[in-house]
C-alpha cells in the first residue's frame, strides 16, 4: 500500500472519530467477558471471533496512528501498520462479523463491535476491497434515485400484475385500488423489498384495516449499510425521505427488512412523518380492532426469531409475540429475554453476499439452529427477509424440519372476515 | 542513594501528578468534545430512568455477574478495596472527620484491603495466562497489572507490618508530615527517610509515579469513561 493511500484511508478513519467511537477504541480491557457472545465463536470457537479480537484489529491500528502510547511504544498495545495485510484482516473480521451487537449486551462498558467494525468496512470501501456485489447493489439503488421516470412504468406494470394476486386471495379486503401507487395524502408509506411476497400479504393488511396507504417507488434495504459506505447509505435512505416528503405522508412503514428499518427509523433524524416497521403496524391495527385474526388458520407450536436490528436495536419486542398471541395459543419463545436471542448468522451483508458466504453462514449459526430445535416449533416466524433467507438456509442444512415464515404472511393468511 | 530517594519521592511525584492530571484533561477533552455519533446505540428493551441503569451498569458490573461470576466477585472485590485504598491515602494527608464516621485507624481496613487488592491482581494476572485470554491480551494488559501489583505489595506491607508485627519504626503522622510538605510546596522527605521502611516507601511510591503517568494513556481510562460508555447502551 503506498503513502497516499494510506494518507487518505485515514482521513477516512479519522471521520469516524465520533465520541462514541473514542471511548469505544479507547476503553477496552480485554477482559473477554465477551468471549460466549458471538455465535460465530460459539458455533465454530476461533479467538478470532470473539468480539474483543475483532475489534483489536481496528484498535491496533487507532493505536499506531491516533494515540501517542501507540506512536512511542507500538510494542505495548501490539499497534499496527495499516498496509494490505492488515486490510486483509479487517476484511476477515468485519465480513464474519453480522453486527448483531449480542456482544454489547455482554461487555461492561457496553462497547459496540457493529461500530468499530463500521471504521473496517469503510476503510475496505476506502481500499476498494470491500465485496464487489456489496457495492453494485448499493449503486444499483443509489441509480434508482436519480433516475425514477426511467423503470416508472414497469414498475407500474409490475405492480398491476401483483394486484390480481390481492383481489384473487383477499376478496373482500382488496378494495378499489388494491395496492395504490404514488398516493399524494395518504397517511402511510409503505417501503417493500422487491418480489411479490413483500407487497402481496402486505397490501391485503392494510386494505383490511383500511389504512389510507401508498406503495413507494423504492426497496428498503440499504446496501450502502451492509458495505458500511455512509455516503451511499444517506443517498439510499433520502431517496424515501424525499418520497415521503413529496406525498406528505404521517407515517413511513418499512417492511420486514431489520437494516432497513434501523436505518431508517435510526439515521433519518427529524421528519415530518414516523418511521414504523411493519410489525408495530400490524400490532397496533390488532390493538385498535381494526383487524382479527383467525387463530384456526395456523397449526402446531410457534416460535419466533428476533431479527438482531428490529430487536435488540430497535426496541420492536412486545409487538410480534402480541401478534403472535392473536394467531396461535401454542407459542414459545427461544429465550427469556430477547436480548440473548441468537443472530441468525445472516446479517451484516452476508446473506446478500449468497454462495460465498454460504458455508461459513452455515457453520457459524449452528447455535441459531439449536435454539430453533430446543423450542419444538413446527413454525419459525421471523420479520426479517436476511433472517428469513439464512434461516430457510439453516432449516435445510441442520434439518430443523420448521416451517420458515415471514410474520406479516401469517397475519395475512389469518386474516377473519 | 539519599539522591535517588529524594528524586522519587519530590520532583518524580510533582511530575507524576502533573503528568496524571493534564493527561486526564487532554483524553477528556479531546473524547468529550468529538462529534457526537448521529444515531442511538442503545440495546433495547429500553428501562428507565436510564441515567439509574447506566450507574448500576458500571457500579455493579451486572453483565460480568452473569456471565462469569467467578471474576466478577474479584472484580468487585478490587474495584472496592481500591477505593478503600484512594479514601486511605485522603486520610494520610489530614484527619478527615466525615471519613471516620465508622471509626478506623489509619490505614483503614486492617491490612485486608491491600491483601484483597494483591489476591485480585494476581487472580487477574494469572487469569491472561489462559486460553482465550492470553490470546485478546496484549502487553500493556500485563504491565499494567504487574505495576499496579507492585505499587500494592510494597505500600501494603508498610501497612501489614503496622498492624500484623508491630512495626513502629514509620508510623502514619510521619507519612502525613512527608504528604503535607509536598501539598504545601516545601517538600520534606527527613520523615521518611529513615528506618528499614523508607526503602519500602520509596519503592511504593516509585511504581506508583509510574501508574499516574500512564493512567491517561492507558485503558485504565475507564475508570473516568465507563459510566459515559454504559450511557450510550443505555
Amino acid at each position: 500500500m503506498d503513502e497516499n493511500t494510506r494518507n487518505e484511508l485515514l482521513k477516512l478513519f479519522e471521520k469516524k472519530l465520533t465520541h462514541a467511537m473514542r471511548l469505544y477504541l479507547e476503553t477496552c480491557s480485554r477482559c473477554g467477558i465477551c468471549t460466549e457472545a458471538c455465535h460465530v465463536y460459539a458455533s465454530m470457537g476461533g479467538v478470532n471471533h470473539i468480539a474483543a479480537h475483532r475489534a483489536e484489529i481496528v484498535r491496533r491500528i487507532y493505536k499506531r496512528y491516533f494515540k501517542g502510547q501507540g506512536k512511542a511504544l507500538p510494542w505495548m498495545g501490539e499497534s499496527k501498520e495499516l498496509d494490505d495485510k492488515g486490510l486483509q484482516e479487517l476484511y476477515d473480521a468485519a465480513y464474519s462479523c453480522t453486527g448483531c451487537r449480542r456482544c454489547v449486551v455482554y461487555c461492561p462498558y457496553g462497547i459496540d463491535t457493529q461500530l468499530i467494525m463500521s471504521v473496517a468496512k469503510l476503510l475496505l470501501v476506502g481500499a476498494g476491497a470491500e465485496p464487489d456485489v456489496l457495492t453494485m447493489l448499493a449503486d444499483m439503488s443509489v441509480a434508482k434515485g436519480g433516475s425514477l421516470d426511467t423503470f416508472r412504468e414497469g414498475f407500474l406494470e409490475g405492480i398491476r400484475n401483483l394486484e390480481k394476486d390481492v383481489v384473487e386471495k383477499w376478496k373482500s379486503e382488496a378494495g378499489e385500488t388494491p395496492i395504490p401507487v404514488d398516493k399524494k395524502g395518504a397517511d402511510l408509506l409503505y417501503v417493500a423489498l422487491a418480489g411479490a411476497h413483500s407487497i402481496v400479504p402486505a397490501a391485503a393488511v392494510f386494505n383490511a384495516a383500511g389504512e389510507n396507504w401508498t406503495l413507494s417507488f423504492f426497496e428498503a434495504v440499504n446496501f450502502g449499510a451492509f458495505v458500511g459506505d455512509p455516503t451511499k447509505t444517506k443517498l439510499i435512505m433520502d431517496r424515501i425521505v424525499n418520497e415521503a416528503k413529496r406525498l406528505e405522508v404521517k407515517e413511513v412503514c418499512i417492511c420486514e427488512c431489520g437494516t432497513a428499518f434501523r436505518v431508517m427509523k435510526q439515521l433519518s433524524g427529524r421528519q415530518p412523518f414516523q418511521v414504523s416497521s411493519l410489525t408495530e403496524v400490524h400490532a397496533r391495527y390488532l390493538r385498535e380492532g381494526r383487524i382479527r385474526l383467525d387463530k384456526s388458520k395456523i397449526r402446531g407450536r410457534v416460535t419466533y426469531h428476533d431479527p438482531c436490528q428490529i430487536a435488540r436495536n430497535a426496541g420492536v419486542i412486545d409487538e410480534p409475540r402480541y401478534i403472535l398471541s392473536h394467531l396461535t395459543g401454542d407459542f414459545l419463545d427461544m429465550t427469556e429475554d430477547a436480548r440473548y436471542n441468537w443472530c441468525c448468522g445472516g446479517g451484516g451483508g452476508l446473506v446478500a453476499l449468497g454462495d460465498e458466504t454460504h458455508d461459513f453462514r452455515m457453520k457459524s449459526a449452528r447455535v441459531k439452529a439449536d435454539q430453533v430445535r430446543e423450542t419444538g416449533a413446527a413454525i419459525l416466524a421471523t420479520a426479517c427477509e436476511n433472517c428469513h433467507s439464512q434461516l430457510g438456509d439453516l432449516n435445510e442444512r441442520y434439518e430443523m424440519g420448521v416451517e420458515v415464515r415471514f410474520l406479516s404472511s401469517m397475519v395475512a393468511d389469518a386474516l377473519a372476515a | 542513594m539519599e539522591t535517588v530517594y529524594y528524586i522519587i519521592l519530590v520532583p518524580m511525584v510533582y511530575a507524576a501528578f502533573g503528568i496524571f492530571v493534564l493527561g486526564t484533561a487532554y483524553k477528556l477533552v479531546r473524547t468529550f468534545r468529538s462529534p457526537k455519533h448521529p444515531s442511538t446505540l442503545r440495546i433495547y428493551p429500553e428501562r428507565k430512568p436510564r441515567w439509574l441503569w447506566a450507574l448500576h451498569d458500571t457500579f455493579l458490573l451486572p453483565t460480568v455477574r452473569r456471565h462469569n461470576p467467578v471474576h466478577w466477585v474479584f472484580l468487585m472485590a478490587f474495584h472496592i478495596a481500591f477505593l478503600l485504598v484512594i479514601l486511605g491515602h485522603i486520610e494520610l494527608f489530614a484527619e478527615i472527620p466525615l471519613l471516620q464516621v465508622i471509626p478506623h485507624q489509619v490505614f483503614i481496613g486492617k491490612g485486608f484491603v491491600g491483601l484483597v487488592l494483591s489476591v485480585a491482581l494476581l487472580f487477574f494476572l494469572f487469569r491472561r495466562f489462559h486460553s482465550p485470554y492470553r490470546e485478546l491480551s496484549v502487553p500493556e494488559d500485563y504491565y499494567l497489572l504487574i505495576l499496579l501489583f507492585l505499587t500494592v505489595l510494597f505500600g501494603s506491607e508498610m501497612d501489614w507490618a503496622r498492624r500484623w508485627y508491630e512495626y513502629g519504626g514509620m508510623m502514619v503522622g510521619d507519612y502525613r508530615d512527608y504528604l503535607t510538605s509536598l501539598v504545601q510546596l516545601q517538600p520534606d522527605i527527613a520523615f521518611v527517610s529513615y528506618g528499614g521502611h523508607s526503602f519500602m516507601l520509596v519503592l511504593h511510591v516509585f511504581f506508583a509515579n509510574l501508574f499516574l503517568m500512564v493512567f491517561p494513556f492507558s485503558k485504565i481510562m475507564h475508570s473516568f469513561f465507563s459510566l459515559a460508555m454504559n450511557r450510550l447502551r443505555r
